[in-house]
């Protein structure tokens, strides 16, 4: 069994590769999974080490390329797996080694065709295989839902990735909830400020307090100050739209106080007071822009009601005009 | 490098790999492969013609250095194109000419960057968005290899552009990671990423007062988005306004007026533009009883609107711009 090579100098992927391929071509013959730890083994290494490859070259200035290198082997040995028979238990752990590698690389849209392998062919039960891959496959495919903006989907496998994620693995469990929080925010689902402190995710502490209190200030501090670190994971978009949640909030709030000052006329609320208010949370909106908030929250359901023009008047409906978000999204 | 002698402008044994690689690569698509995919390297020569006027003939050979242009001479032509009255077609044609001289030159500077913005500018506003993305991308590799130009200007570009003309996530994602501190300081960029925002939470009032004041050629990027953005703000108005909307209220909101006004009353311009884009998109209208001003029956529309076929969508209603100006 090949061993980890310790950081001595330039490590030697084309070797290593050499390696991989004449081991990959006797794993072929064999007619037991025998050798699978092994073969996971040699994927491993390859991705490893051809990340670090390729780290020394970014720094020589040259091209890097190893590390695509590693992704076509990788699709070889995924062949050899894709296989009916025992060895395909095999073939999650492989995919995962190549989620890792594309995402590494930027080019995720290769994930599709390793994805479609596994999920529509005949020769792969999910529930065969083991615990530790379905995981990693779930967040993955997860990721890749967030992406696309799948928010229910994504909220399907990361929960499904956190659910059967070894409790004792902490930052397995950080790395899921990064991402499955957005998604929980935008189905409407605020998570307790216990739960980001235990998983050190405080960065969305300030965008749950917003969401919370309506102030749409704090949403943009939030999001202006750990711009780069959402952008760079890409759960920054995802976080922008909450912005139609935190209006919403904002008017139940001046609703419940309108309905305690005065029932009768509660469901009315003029557009000068939404201004009003606006403006004393520090937002400078003109009539126009708010006007078209107020449309575009009816519009998308998150109030139920209309809004008279000629009045300036939004008007809720009587009955249940915040309905809950129910897991749809915005 | 030195020219490579040669007979006749004949092909020596240098050129020869390279001329079947041309041959081999210009089957197929040709007319869409930018000047810029080939390989040069192998026929970089140091031309000598002295027209500052040249049509664009596409290389079917080794270039004769007699008719290409050396780079003082591509400046004077950059500058006659710039001050040029002649329409864009012309315009393109010249200075893909002139890209041409200065690739077969392999001449990668300043002026390199001045010719690819000057185009890239031209193809915006004549809405010619695939020959603005050859230029951005090989701006964008000129700006990364350090030579000067107006970087910030065009990632604000290329920022409406991922934004509004592509669906990749990724992309504007990583375009929004790459920007510098300075370049979100920048007046254009800012506003660039305003647009984004409306766009964003579907806030079509904050689009369109973002197009009236775009500064640089953003404007010409919201163009080709203007017409989604009206169809998008009409169903939403349809669905949220009850009884109805005013139609001079959806004139001064989605940008029909020319002039920025605040107050209903004030519009006059634009109005039958308006009225006219409503009833193609399937928008039911009806006359108020009282003010006898033209209203969006609002209920009704929401249920007939529709996206016409593109030969009848008006997307900004200027019927003045014909494609035979272009022609001309």
């Amino acid at each position: 069994t090949p061993t980890p090579s310790a950081a001595s100098g330039t490590p030697t992927p084309p070797s290593r590769r050499l390696l991989g391929s004449a081991f990959l071509q006797e794993f072929r013959n064999w007619e037991t999974p025998w050798a699978m730890e092994a073969m996971h083994m040699v994927a491993l290494e390859i991705r490893l080490l051809a990340e670090k490859a390729d780290r020394e070259l970014v720094m020589s200035g040259k091209n890097p390329d190893k590390l695509q290198a590693a992704g076509s082997f990788l699709m070889k040995v995924f062949g050899a797996l894709a296989v009916k028979g025992p060895k395909r238990v095999g073939a999650l752990y492989v995919t995962c080694q190549l989620f890792k590698i594309y995402f590494r690389l930027g080019t995720v849209n290769l994930c599709r065709s390793v994805i479609r392998s596994i999920e529509t062919a005949r020769n792969f039960d999910f529930e065969d295989f083991p615990v530790k891959d379905k995981v990693t496959y779930m967040y993955y495919t997860g990721r890749l839902e967030v992406f696309n903006e799948n928010f229910l989907v994504a909220d399907q496998k990361l929960t499904y990735a956190l659910m059967h994620c070894n409790p004792q693995s902490e930052s397995n469990l950080r790395k899921i909830l990064k991402f499955l929080i957005p998604v929980k925010l935008s189905i409407g689902v605020l998570p307790r400020r216990t739960l980001l402190e235990k998983y050190n995710l405080l960065e969305y502490a300030d965008i749950v307090t917003s969401l919370r209190r309506g102030d749409l200030r704090l949403l943009k501090q939030a999001l202006d100050r750990h711009e780069d670190q959402l952008l760079k994971c890409g759960v920054y978009l995802v976080l922008e739209k909450l912005e139609l949640q935190v209006y919403r909030r904002l008017v139940k709030k001046i609703h419940i106080i309108q309905r305690e000052k005065e029932p009768s006329k509660a469901h009315q609320i003029k557009l000068e007071v939404l201004v009003k208010t606006l403006q004393w949370l520090g937002i400078t909106m003109d009539v126009d822009e708010v006007e078209c908030i107020m449309a575009c929250l009816i519009y998308k359901n998150l109030i139920k009601g209309y809004f008279a023009h000629k009045s300036k008047v939004l008007v809720l409906s009587k009955q249940d005009p915040f309905p809950k978000l129910n897991g749809k999204p915005v | 490098m030195s020219s490579i002698p040669h007979k006749n402008g004949a092909a020596n044994v240098y050129t020869r790999g390279a001329i079947s690689m041309l041959n081999n690569r210009s089957n197929g698509d040709g007319a869409s492969l930018a000047v810029e995919d080939i390989d040069w390297d192998a026929l970089t020569i140091k031309g000598t013609c002295q027209e500052i006027e040249k049509r664009y003939l596409r290389l079917t050979s080794a270039p004769d250095p007699a008719t290409v242009r050396p780079e003082d001479v591509l400046e004077k032509a950059l500058h006659m194109v710039e001050t040029s009255e002649k329409n864009y077609l012309y315009k393109c044609d010249q200075l893909k000419s002139i890209r041409q001289d200065l690739t077969v030159q392999r001449i990668q500077n300043e002026l390199t960057v001045k010719v690819y913005e000057t185009h890239a500018r031209f193809a915006l506003q004549a809405g010619d968005l695939s020959e603005y993305n050859q230029c951005q991308s090989q701006l964008t590799r000129l700006y990364g290899e350090g030579i000067a130009g107006c970087h910030l200007e065009f990632s604000a570009y290329n920022l409406l552009c991922v934004m509004l003309h592509s669906n990749n996530k990724r992309d504007l994602l990583s375009s929004m990671a790459s920007l510098s501190k300075e370049a979100r300081l920048d007046e254009t960029v800012k506003h660039a990423l305003a647009v984004h925002s409306a766009v964003s939470s579907g806030n079509y009032v904050m689009f369109f007062k973002l197009y009236k004041k775009a500064p640089g050629l953003n404007s010409c990027l919201m163009d080709l988005y203007v017409e989604r953005m009206r169809f998008e703000a009409i169903k939403c108005m349809s669905k949220s306004y009850r009884p109805t909307v005013p139609v001079r209220y959806v004139t001064r909101v989605l940008g029909f007026t020319r002039v920025d006004v605040l107050c209903e009353a004030n519009v006059a311009d634009g109005l039958e533009e308006c009225e006219e884009w409503l009833k193609a998109h399937g928008a039911v209208l009806t006359v108020d009883e009282n003010s006898g001003e033209l209203q969006i029956d609002t209920k009704v529309s929401s249920a007939s609107l529709y996206m016409p076929e593109p030969d009848n969508a008006v997307s900004h209603g200027d019927a003045s711009l014909a494609v035979d100006d272009f022609l001309a």
